[in-house]
């Protein structure tokens, strides 16, 4: 795509109010994972008893938890977790997906019959039950969270990319291609490649905060990153358990995960929307 | 002299269906036995209804249709194996029936003119200028090169189509209803220019059509098919002049006249073109044929040749009749 066309996919974003919204909160997010030792004001593990469960206030803007850690640094930290698994496992997934359908969709007939029943083996596990399963076995921890995160998300993804692909291979451009005697690699990633991975972005971005919502959902339930690394999970649990003494704290560690998987989401719509050929014009013609 | 295109024989099979599907599994045949030759400068018209697999012959040219038997020779030499076809993918341009879905929906048409030199890894010293030369070529400014294929109208994609083909210098262009969609003044303009390359070039053109009156103005020699068969083969002044198949007959007189009344209503196809997977029994003609007798529905008519270069595939070919 030329650099005018990005312009508008980036214009159209900014237009539609959610898009802007959301892109901003992404924004946010990303910042505060890529710079978080900079805007971090404490160390997230260290530990002062002596100021555990301080409210809110101007020494801790979030307050601290139960060992006296600074809950604002924990917070911003929590971000460079959840963000730095969600977009790893996503991205992998994203990439294998997009191998992995291009071939199902471009390849022979057996190989797509193979990835297909894999795909479709693979999407039949739930999530949960899935992810607790190879936490059994593996043990927990981020490596796995990210396995599981790409076992279950790839199907989708291969799914989406190969439909998309066989929809272009009998198309004319595509047949042309061939009878200009292209081989089949440059068919795929020439022409096949720019014209399926509009819709894998889109699909990519709002999966990015269900992983966000998984990683903090094991962390919760003790099986995802182990303390004491910071992430929004495990702040939601000591909140849980010291929510008598320090309600804040459930709030604290809730918030950022509502507003990423607001953001996330809004950013997939406005993306889709701004991406959506039948759409495209609409508004700058 | 050896013709540039010889096809002998060629056989297109296809599936229907999936295994499980009603009736599916079943062998359709698309193209049977299927015998032109094409020398070096001419122009082949291929005429028939929509159906009757004149596309598919192109595919089956170029090795996009994989056939079930015959041979095709270009130049001389067999074709085989993906080697053989990519040599003849080089040096023959295919030209599409909708010019504007050819054209890769994300590559400007300066990138589309070039894309034949980059398939095949021939250097092109300024990409730039070379596009410009090509897109002169067709009667298109410059600036043309920096548009997408959506911001084209009609002629202009089928130009653009037309560069492309001429990139590589080929020997043979295959035109998939070269006119189809466009306006007849345009329809005009890209005739002549495809009738100037060829003079420029030596170029073979083989016109896939259903246009009776765009054969006869550009086509040295017409086939016709039907359902798959060659039905009639041969110059085109004579087969226009004295048309022997009934159904080439039928086509020629089915054409706009401007004296109405000079139309033979008595040579009217009558219903549609059977369906291919259930082709009638006998000479598959009989089903709408005006002059069909008992013989026409059990036994098939072998295709015999009337004189030179002119065969037709009846069991009565009317020589008396001139066709209206």
């Amino acid at each position: 795509m030329s650099s005018a066309g990005r312009k508008t996919v980036l214009g159209a974003l900014l237009r539609d109010p959610m898009g802007a919204f959301g892109l901003a909160l992404v924004v946010l997010f990303v910042a505060m994972a890529l710079f978080a030792p900079w805007i971090a004001p404490a160390d997230p593990i260290k530990l002062n008893v002596t100021q555990k469960f301080q409210p809110p206030s101007l020494d801790h803007l979030a307050g601290t938890d139960q060992l006296g850690r600074d809950l604002l640094s924990r917070i911003i930290f929590g971000a460079r977790t959840a963000l730095s698994i969600a977009v790893t496992s996503v991205g992998m997934a994203g990439l294998a997906g997009l191998i992995l359908g291009m071939i199902a969709g471009f390849g022979p007939r057996w190989l797509d019959a193979i990835l297909v029943l894999v795909f479709d083996s693979l999407s039949s596990l739930p999530m949960i039950m899935f992810a607790l399963a190879v936490i059994t076995v593996v043990g927990p921890g981020t490596g796995t969270l990210i396995l599981v995160v790409v076992l279950v998300s790839v199907p989708a993804y291969a799914r989406l990319i190969r439909a998309q692909t066989l929809a272009l291979a009998g198309a004319d451009f595509i047949v042309a291609e061939r009878a200009m005697g292209a081989s089949g690699t440059r068919i795929l990633l020439r022409h096949m490649l720019p014209n399926v991975v509009g819709p894998l972005v889109i699909l990519l971005s709002m999966d990015i905060p269900v992983v966000i919502m998984l990683e903090a959902g094991l962390s919760y339930l003790n099986l995802g990153v182990r303390p004491p690394t910071p992430s929004w999970g495990n702040i939601l649990y000591d909140g849980y358990t010291s929510l008598r003494s320090a309600p804040y704290m459930v709030l604290v560690a809730g918030l950022p995960l509502v507003l990423s998987t607001l953001g996330f989401t809004f950013l997939g719509e406005g993306l889709r929307d701004a991406l959506d050929p039948r759409l495209k014009g609409r508004g700058h013609r | 002299m050896t013709p540039l295109l010889s096809i002998a024989g060629i056989c297109v099979d296809l599936q229907s269906g999936g295994w499980l599907s009603p009736g599916g599994g079943a062998r359709v045949n698309i193209l049977s036995d299927i015998s032109l030759d094409l020398a070096g400068g001419e122009t082949l018209g291929l005429v028939g209804e929509s159906g009757s697999g004149k596309t598919t012959l192109a595919r089956a040219v170029l090795g996009l249709q994989p056939t079930s038997a015959g041979t095709i020779r270009f130049k001389g030499a067999d074709l085989c194996g993906p080697a053989d076809f990519h040599a003849i993918r080089r040096s023959t341009a295919l030209m599409f029936q909708d010019a504007a879905a050819s054209l890769s929906p994300r590559m400007t048409v300066g990138q589309a003119v070039i894309e034949p030199f980059a398939i095949h890894h021939e250097s092109v010293a300024d990409r730039r200028a070379k596009a410009a030369e090509l897109l002169a070529e067709v009667g298109l400014p410059p600036e043309m090169a920096a548009r997408f294929p959506h911001e084209l109208s009609g002629g202009q994609a089928r130009r653009v189509g037309v560069a492309r083909a001429l990139a590589l210098k080929p020997a043979l262009v295959i035109a998939d209803e070269p006119t189809a969609g466009l306006d007849v003044s345009v329809q005009a303009e890209i005739l002549n220019l495809m009738a100037d390359l060829k003079d420029r070039h030596g170029l073979s053109y083989l016109i896939i059509t259903h246009n009776l009156a765009l054969v006869r103005h550009v086509a040295d020699r017409i086939a016709v098919l039907y359902l798959g068969r060659l039905v009639e083969t041969g110059p085109t002044r004579q087969i226009f002049a004295a048309p022997r198949h009934p159904y080439t007959r039928s086509l020629i007189a089915a054409e706009p006249k401007p004296d109405p009344r000079r139309r033979r209503r008595d040579l009217a196809i009558k219903g549609e073109i059977p369906s291919i997977l259930r082709r009638p029994q006998g000479c598959e003609f009989h089903t709408r044929c005006p002059v069909a007798k008992d013989i026409c529905r059990s036994a098939a008519p072998a295709l015999q040749a009337l004189g030179p270069g002119h065969s037709v595939r009846c069991h009565f070919p009317e020589t008396h009749d001139k066709g209206g």
